[in-house]
């Protein structure tokens, strides 16, 4: 139990940072956490009904990781382009 | 084609002052009118001589476009045209540097060209199209210094009252076409010269189409729009009042004398509303302090006295009488309008007076209207009013009540011709003006019609005299058979009314010179000024009734659309509301999207 609460006392704070974090290094930061106490909750789930569950904690990673690939591959572009990376900044696609 | 000639020359020139009036130079536009319309008067004058003339087009399946030049249409279209061309040739002088100066003698000739086509229509509905054509025209001219609110109601007035008759003409049209199939007055003519099929309808016909001549004429109850319509330019007053529009609608009566001639009870119903009409105008004329009020009462009287001649019966004698009264009444139009000319715009009479010294020749014009229009013997309204009186105790629908109505209004005429004549150029000077006789053009006109004044009345002189007009006249009018009186007796009662006529006048001049009134005259100066409160019953009980009738419908029209907006204007706001959802900051997105989970997920648990 205690991991599950782990786990959402995580998911809120990354929960948290996204909504107030203006950079968005950091909201991307903040997602990783939800995404790691989505990851902690299913390590705790397989370990109380099997392995299932680290196998979808493995899938997880991956998909983190290709997605901070992308993302930041963004980011990057969005900063060359306007010199700032705060999300207020982004509220049009016009470039 | 010559006859659609005497029509078409003053449309054309209609159409080319419209057109290019503006571009040219001051009297030009004048001239060119006056010109048309002589032109006019003079193809009448040709076709009058070679014994008249007739046309006809196909036009509307049933009704063609037919025109009739005969001894009838051709009188009154040789005083259209030649009392009309007079007035032209004055307005030259008188609308002298109008801005409006060409626009003016397009509606002028555009007037004349209506006037032609209701007097030369052999059927209803062209006659019709004239009839409308000069209420459009009188429209425009009255309404001519158009920016000044007052003067463009006086318009639509005039034009509103006058759609009341007009409908009376169209519903008569419509039982003449339902009775006979036919609206050619030839052919309706003949259909009448056997017994008649339905004489109640038929009735009601000419009834319906009295009603029209009593809107276009001024007759009670439909009068007040006439003195109304002074707020036109004075030569607009003179045509509309002396050669056509209200006389259209006695020659609507005497066009259609066959009809009339067979309705006894009508054309009694016509002489009473005459006889009331020329004591309510009379009476009407001695409150009024506008110079150009006084004559348009006048009118109106006089028209009054025209009717009752076509009710009795003596179509002639009406015809004649609308004779007589064109040159006068011109004259004193344009008499008046020298004098508001001389005094540079300046319409009250009690303001004027002394002008006999400053206008040496105008007072001549004054004095000759004012006595030919109060019956002085030997002058031609005496002529003409003489045989009126005559005519209400010969002719079968007559009667001595109507002589005796008609030998009153004849005192009252010329009390308030000689009052009209003595506040104006008689007693001391009132205003403070440097008074200055009119230009040649407009005396000239004058001069003419004041001659027209003296003579035109020995056309028709009674008995063992000549009497040219009642002959020519005769064979294109109804015959009603009128029982000759014998001579001591016609020539007594033309003695009476001679006598009338310069009592009425002695006193008038007398009376109205002095300087204090008894109370009784103050308290009638005081009704007839607002002329007996016509104007404020009409709007009491018709006009102040429809306007709030309309306003109220006005407030639940905006009502209406105020609801259909508000609920517009609801969905535009939530709409709106919607679409500031849609902001573009991802943080936004974020909070209501997981908002949006935490609800979802509250839904699920519950």
């Amino acid at each position: 139990m205690s991991y599950l609460f782990a786990s959402a006392l995580l998911f809120a704070l990354g929960v948290y940072g996204v909504l107030t974090r203006r950079t968005a290094i950091l909201v991307f930061l903040s997602i990783e956490l939800m995404l790691n106490a989505a990851n902690l909750s299913l390590v705790g789930f397989a370990r109380a009904f099997g392995l299932e569950g680290q196998v979808a904690a493995l899938m997880v990673i991956a998909i983190a990781a290709a997605e901070v690939a992308v993302g930041l591959g963004l980011i990057v572009a969005i900063f060359r382009h306007r010199e700032s990376t705060a999300v207020d900044d982004l509220s049009e696609l016009r470039g | 084609m010559w006859l659609l000639l005497t029509i078409l020359l003053p449309l054309l020139g209609f159409a080319l002052l419209g057109l290019f009036g503006k571009r040219m130079r001051e009297p030009l536009p004048g001239v060119l009118a006056s010109a048309l319309v002589l032109a006019s008067f003079l193809v009448g004058v040709g076709l009058l001589l070679s014994g008249g003339a007739r046309l006809e087009v196909g036009w509307l399946p049933g009704i063609p476009f037919s025109l009739l030049l005969d001894n009838l249409s051709g009188f009154m279209l040789l005083i259209v045209t030649g009392v009309g061309f007079l007035i032209h040739v004055y307005a030259i002088g008188y609308m002298a540097e109008d801005p409006g100066y060409s626009r003016f003698f397009a509606y002028f000739n555009f007037f004349i060209a209506m006037m032609l086509t209701l007097v030369l229509a052999d059927s209803y509905p062209v006659m019709f199209i004239g009839w409308e054509g000069v209420g459009l025209a009188s429209f425009l001219l009255i309404g001519f210094w158009y920016k000044n609110t007052q003067y463009a109601d006086s318009a639509r007035k005039a034009f509103i009252v006058n759609r009341i008759g007009d409908l009376g003409f169209m519903l008569g049209m419509a039982i003449l076409w339902a009775l006979y199939g036919t609206l050619s007055i030839s052919e309706l003519q003949e259909a009448l010269e056997g017994p008649l099929k339905n004489p109640s309808l038929l009735a009601l016909a000419g009834l319906l189409l009295f009603l029209g001549a009593v809107g276009k004429s001024a007759q009670v109850p439909l009068m007040v729009w006439l003195p109304d319509a002074m707020a036109g330019p004075t030569p607009v007053s003179a045509l509309i009042h002396a050669a056509t529009m209200v006389t259209a609608g006695v020659y609507l009566i005497a066009r259609s004398s066959f009809l009339y001639a067979n309705l006894p009870d009508v054309s009694y119903t016509i002489a009473v509303i005459g006889l009331i009409t020329a004591l309510y105008g009379a009476l009407s004329a001695f409150g009024q302090t506008d110079i150009k009020k006084i004559v348009a009462y006048s009118t109106i009287s006089q028209l009054g006295y025209m009717f009752l001649a076509a009710g009795v019966g003596a179509y002639w004698v009406a015809l004649f009488h609308v004779f007589t009264h064109a040159f006068f009444k011109a004259l004193l139009f344009l008499a008046s309008g020298s004098v508001i000319h001389a005094l540079g715009g300046e319409q009250d009479v009690r303001k004027m007076g002394g002008l006999w010294k400053h206008l040496p020749l105008t007072r001549w014009h004054g004095l000759i209207g004012a006595l030919a229009l109060g019956g002085l013997p030997l002058l031609s309204g005496f002529w003409s009013k003489d045989a009126i009186l005559t005519a209400t105790l010969t002719y079968p629908f007559g009667g001595l009540g109507f002589y005796l109505g008609a030998l009153f209004v004849a005192i009252l005429t010329a009390m308030y011709a000689m009052r009209w004549f003595v506040l104006v150029f008689l007693g001391e000077e009132r205003g403070h003006h440097h008074p200055h006789e009119a230009p040649p053009v407009m005396l000239w006109p004058n001069h003419l019609l004041a001659l027209g004044s003296v003579l035109a009345g020995y056309l028709a002189l009674p008995h063992p005299l000549p009497n040219l007009l009642e002959p020519f006249l005769k064979p294109t009018l109804a015959e009603v058979e009128a029982h000759h009186l014998s001579l001591g007796a016609e020539w007594g009662l033309i003695a009476l009314s001679g006598v009338v006529a310069l009592v009425g006048l002695w006193l008038g001049y007398t009376f109205f010179q002095r300087r204090t009134f008894p109370t009784w005259y103050v308290t009638f100066e005081a009704w007839s000024r607002e002329s007996f409160y016509a104007d404020r019953v009409y709007n009491a009980l018709l006009v102040n009734p429809l306007k709030a009738l309309a306003e109220a419908l006005f407030y639940g029209d905006t009502g209406l659309l105020r609801g259909y907006f508000g609920l517009g204007g609801t969905v535009r706001n939530l709409g709106q509301g919607i679409a500031r959802l849609q902001t573009g900051y991802l943080r936004v997105y974020a909070l209501l999207f997981v908002l949006g989970v935490l609800v979802l997920l509250g839904v699920m648990r519950w």
